[in-house]
Order: C-alpha cells, then structure tokens, then sequence
C-alpha cells in the first residue's frame, strides 16, 4: 500500500525548483544522478519537522513557507565593487587573510587571492564537480537520504571551496572564504566546502556568510566538510550576519584523527532563521576539540545550534560553551549531544550554554544530552537563561557609569567570555561587530 | 558637608522599617564611623547613600553640600562625588579590570565637567595609584575581582575610591576578611585620601581599622537608631562593653 504523503508548499516548490536548475548545475553524468538521487530522498523525507529529536524546536515544515528559485550558474548580476565587499565584512575587512569570495554561490575569482599560498591547494567545487566520477566530499555527510537539509545541499549545491592542506604546512595567512548574497530577487544559494587538512598542518579558516544591503532575503544552505589529520591544528570561525538570508541552513560535519585539534567558534546575529548544525567525531584517540560560539537575536529571529559529539575512541577531549543574548521575540535553541562510546575511555567532555534574556517574549530551548558507554570519563553539561544581574548593574553605576553604558558593557562581557575562545587575532573585530549588533538589541 | 535627617527607610516589599529615624552630620575633612552590630541597618544606610535599589525611603531626608541625594540616580550621585566602597564587591568576568575603571572614571570626569583621561594619561594614573596598594600591573588587565581574594577586591575599591576622586566616601565594612597586613594597606589608602574637601564614613563592626584610620566621631547604631554618638574613645569603650546595652536599649 502506498501512503500519499501531504507535501507542503515549500517542498513542492523544492522539487520544482530542481527540475528548473538541474541543467544548470555543475557536474558531469555522474554528479547529475547523485543531485537526482538526493532530490528524490528529499521528496520521500520531506523537510524536517518537531517530531524529529534533532529539530524538535526548529520545524522547518511550518518556518519555510516557500523555496525560492536556485541561484545557478554564471553570474546573472553585476558582482559587487571592492568597497561593498569592505562594508558588508565590517571590522573584518582589516583582517590579513587569503581570500577566496563567492557570489550568490559562485566563486568569483576577480574578488579572491589568486591561489597561491604555500602549502594550499584551492579548487572551486564546480570545476571539482565537473571533473568528478561520482564521489565528491570524503564522505562525512550522512547519506542524503538520511538528512533532508543535505539532501538539498547535495541535490542544489553550486559551489564551494574544496581546499587541501599539504601535511606539516603553515599558512602564512588565514584563509576567509566570503559567501556575499547580492541579488535583488530571493534565491537559493547553496554551497559546499571540502577541505582536508594534512598531518602536522596548521589552518587558520573563517567562514563569512554576509548579505549586501538591499540583497533580498532568500535562502542558503551551506555545509563543509573537514576531514582534519593526525595532529593537524584547526582554528574555524564561522560568522553569519544579517542580512544573509531569511533562512540559513548550516550543516558542519568534522572528523579528527589522532591527536588533532579543532577549534571552531560561530558567531551569529540578526538574520533571520538559523541553524547551526555541528556533527563531530573523534575518529583517532587524544584528540581535543572545541566547539564555541555567541548568538544575538532580536525581532523574530531564530537561532539554533546543534551539536552532537562523537568520542568514539579514547583519551579525547571536547568543549562546547555557548552565549546568546535574546532581545524581543528572539528564540534560542541549543542541543548540545555528547556520545561516548564504549571504546571512548578517559573522555572529558564538557559543555555549557548561557543566555542572557532581554526580554520577556524571548525564549531559550536547551537539551543537552549526554549518551555514555563508558565508565572512566568524565562528562558534564550545564544550561543558564537569565536577566541581567541588578546587582552588577547596580555596582556599574554606583561607580558613575550610566544604566544605558552599564548595561551594555554587562552584556559585552557577558558575551566576551565566550569569544575569548577566538583567536587574540581576530577577537577585537568579532567583538567591534557584535558590539554594533548589541547596540541594535538595545535600541 | 552630608546631612541626614530622621531617616525612615524599609525594604520595598515589606512593612519593618530598617532605618527609624536616622540623624547625622558629617562635614567636609572629617572622617565619621558607625558601629553597630549585625542587622542594626548600617549597610541600608550605606546602600540608600549610593542609591541602590529595593529601598523605600518613608521619610526623611540626605543632603550632600545642600542637594538632595535621594532624587538622584546611583550613577549621578557618584558624579557628584558619593563613592561606595562595597563590602562584597562584584565579581564581573568579561570585563577587565582597566575597562571598567577607564569608563567610570571617564564618565565621571564628564559629568563633572573635566577633560576626559586620554589611554596613555589614564593607564598613568592607574599604574601609580596600584603601586602605591601595592597591586601588581597584572591585575590592572584581569576581569574586574575575578578570582581575586578578599584583600585583593578591598585594595581594587580603594584604588576605585582614589581615581574616581570623591568628595563623599562610604566605606562598607571595608575590613571585613582581612587580614592585618591587607588591613594596614587599605587603610594606608584611605589615610591618603583625607583632606579637607572630603567627608568619610566608615561603617564597621570592629573597632580594629579605627585604630589605623582614626575617626573624628564615632556613631553607635543599632536597630535603625544613632543610639549614641561620641569621639574616638567611643569606639574602645565598645570593644570592651560590646553593643549589647545598646540592643537591649533598643528593644
């Protein structure tokens, strides 16, 4: 028997909006069937809802009233001037890095570094596509027809960075990689980046998904993948700012080899609907990972992060600590999973999420969860919504400092702890941008 | 000079009265203290100077140089000069130490009408004023009290008192978890701040600081009440009888 299931507007118009594209899109015979494949998992899953554990506060089936066309293809729009570039990226234009742009989900090569930094290698994911026999990616996403976010990632992806670390190299420079929304018409952009970084190499990554003013909202879908090797040092930053879209999918999924270390820290504010998605597996033992970052919500913007830890060998360690300031109507969520699996002796694993509510309509979900098959770790977790603290803000002003100052310099520090797990390099730009942000929040 | 009188006060949401009628003058370039047991309302005072709030204040009045104190907010009274030293001060993480002085002190100075302190002149003045507490640099750029100890957060609120330049100082319990070495440090510091444009007072449970700062008057209070008021041999009298006459005098 053969159970009709109701498809909403938005995944008819998914569907639709593939057999629109699907000419379009990079890739030779193989990766069409693969894009085929996965838009057919998509049509069988269905966007995910509440009664999914893993999206039980974020049901997409009821936020995504729509699918807007795919952005495809050559670039259909002037590409943004240089000083655009500069204002959309705040105070992160200072930053020395080796920049690789993309707009609307295209690699815009007049924009980017040209591709030589010792010890990288960079190739647009379409050309990657083009030449590829079938696999692409190491793997690390779950199978499309498993996750329907990858599921369209896999079926609508445009472009991406596939970048290799050469083993023991040093980049002389950070490497951004600037996602800029630009078209006047809603779209979807979805990218991809693959990126394996070699054994004893050290990566400095900042992922950036900014929208032009007067970008029209659309919406993205955006995954990476990170395959990091045995004592590889990785720093990520992902900022996603306003503007971006009006719903932002993001799906990270790591593996680190023996004593590798992670540490990536994601700063999000003011956009629309979010979803930071993290899936990290320790796949060699002694390897340590931290997983951070500071949310800022205001209106009706929802913002969620979800992790789930795999410490499926031993001796590993992972940190999570995140921060969210809610203002308005703004909604948190944060799921924090941590497996250990039977094998996963002397893990040490903590985690901890901490929101400051601005308002009495906010709302904060937290479920952290813990799963351990192991009896030597030491595992803890631990989840906080207040307001502001009176008496701090009363100590502020009996120093002479006013309500207005002493409550944002409360919410910046509050704020700061966490973003002083961001490099010293790149802290006072993320905080001179969340600083304007909070300003907005306040207002 | 700082004038209270008949000062009524009660916690917002309830019926005792903390303060029954408080009445006391202290003027510029004397230091006063106020002694009294636990629960005797010495803090509420200290609290309803600087304006914190969850006090109601049902009647009464504090004048300080002639204005009304109460109808103004925490941070305009400190700058007209009021300055808490705080018996438990906070612990703020997130912000460092130098931030935090650097804003009060700039705001302050604004609001009273001077310059404000460029980085270099302010990082200056903070470095002198925390060598002479004996306070390492360090200290200037952890968060504000963070893992400071007991001695360490009463040296910071003396440094505070010193750079925010206050003409009236109330000192909270500031011995309270002190050992005598910190204690001779701090009030070393605050001897260093007496002068003539400048009213103290000094509330305190013990009469050991008053041995390193020595007041001009010394006021007894209990249950809400100045019981008795007298010199600085008030306070030795109290070491050796204890507040016990007065808590029976009161109730």
């Amino acid at each position: 028997m053969t159970v009709a299931i109701a498809r909403t507007k938005a995944e008819q118009a998914f569907t639709q909006n593939f057999e629109a594209a699907a000419a379009k899109l990079p890739g030779g015979p193989a990766v069409a069937a693969a894009r085929r494949a996965a838009i057919g998992a998509f049509a069988a899953l269905g966007l995910p809802h509440r009664r999914l554990e893993a999206w039980k506060y974020t049901d997409l089936r009821s936020a995504l009233k729509d699918a807007p066309p795919a952005a495809v293809g050559a670039l259909a729009w002037p590409l943004p001037t240089p000083a655009q570039l500069e204002a959309a990226l705040e105070d992160l234009a200072a930053l020395d890095a080796h920049r690789l742009v993309f707009v609307d989900g295209v690699y815009a090569p007049a924009l980017s570094a040209p591709a030589t930094l010792a010890g990288l290698r960079f190739v647009p994911l379409a050309e990657r596509l083009a030449k590829a026999e079938g696999a692409f990616g190491a793997g690390l996403a779950p199978a499309a027809e498993e996750d329907a976010v990858v599921a369209l990632n896999t079926a609508f992806m445009s472009d991406g960075a596939v970048i290799e670390i050469a083993r023991g190299a040093e980049l002389a420079k950070p490497v951004l990689l600037l996602f800029i929304r630009t078209a006047g018409e809603a779209r979807l952009i979805t990218t991809r980046n693959l990126l394996s970084v070699g054994a004893n190499a050290r990566l400095s990554l900042i992922e950036a998904h900014l929208g032009l003013p007067g970008a029209a909202a659309g919406q993205s879908n955006a995954l990476s993948e990170l395959a990091i090797a045995e004592a590889a040092q990785v720093t990520h930053v992902k900022v996603t700012l306003a503007g971006e879209a009006e719903s932002h999918l993001a799906t990270s999924r790591l593996r680190l080899a023996a004593g590798a270390r992670y540490r990536a820290f994601q700063f999000t504010a003011s956009t629309g609907l979010v979803r930071n998605g993290v899936a990290l597996t320790f796949a060699g033992e002694g390897a340590k990972a931290d997983v951070s970052g500071c949310f800022l919500g205001r209106g009706s913007e929802h913002i969620d992060t979800t992790l789930v830890i795999d410490h499926a060998l031993a001796g590993c360690e992972s940190r999570e600590l995140f921060k969210g300031v809610l203002a308005d109507r703004a909604r948190g969520v944060f799921q924090g999973k941590v497996i250990v699996r039977p094998d996963a002796q002397k893990t040490d694993g903590k985690q901890m999420a901490q929101v400051l509510m601005l308002s009495e309509d906010a709302e904060f979900d937290s479920k952290p969860e813990l799963e351990i098959n192991a009896d030597d770790v030491v595992c803890g977790h631990g989840s906080t919504s207040a307001e502001i603290d009176e008496d701090l803000l009363f100590y502020f002003r009996a120093r002479g400092i006013a309500a207005e100052d002493a409550r944002a310099l409360l919410i910046e520090s509050f704020i700061g702890e966490a973003i002083d797990k961001v490099d010293e390099a790149l802290r006072p730009a993320l905080m001179a941008v969340a600083r304007r942000r909070l300003a907005q929040l306040s207002s | 000079m700082l004038k209270i009188e008949n000062l009524r006060v009660k916690l917002a949401d309830e019926d005792k009265l903390i303060l029954d009628g408080v009445s006391l003058e202290v003027p510029k370039g004397q230091v006063h203290a106020i002694m009294g047991p636990n629960g005797s309302g010495k803090s509420t005072l200290a609290y309803v100077l600087s304006g914190r709030d969850g006090y109601q204040v049902t009647d009464g009045h504090i004048l300080w140089n002639g204005e009304d104190l109460l109808a103004l907010e925490p941070d305009e009274r400190a700058a007209k000069g009021v300055f808490l030293a705080f018996q438990y001060p906070m612990e703020i993480p997130g912000v460092a130490t130098m931030t935090f002085l650097r804003t009060a002190v700039n705001s302050v100075r604004k609001q009273r009408g001077a310059k404000e302190f460029t980085t270099p002149e302010f990082l200056k003045r903070a470095r002198a004023e925390a060598a002479r507490l004996n306070m390492a640099d360090d200290m200037l750029k952890r968060p504000l009290n963070v893992g400071f100890s007991g001695g360490e957060k009463k040296r910071m609120e003396i440094l505070q008192m010193a750079m925010l330049e206050p003409s009236l100082c109330v000192m909270d319990e500031t011995d309270s978890g002190l050992d005598i070495d910190a204690v001779r440090v701090v009030s070393e510091g605050v001897n260093r701040l007496r002068s003539k444009d400048r009213a103290m007072l000094i509330i305190t449970h013990y009469q050991r600081l008053l041995n390193y700062i020595v007041p001009d008057r010394v006021h007894v209070m209990a249950a809400g009440k100045i019981q008795k008021s007298g010199g600085k041999e008030l306070a030795l009298e109290l070491e050796k009888s204890g507040y016990a006459e007065f808590q029976s005098r009161a109730a």
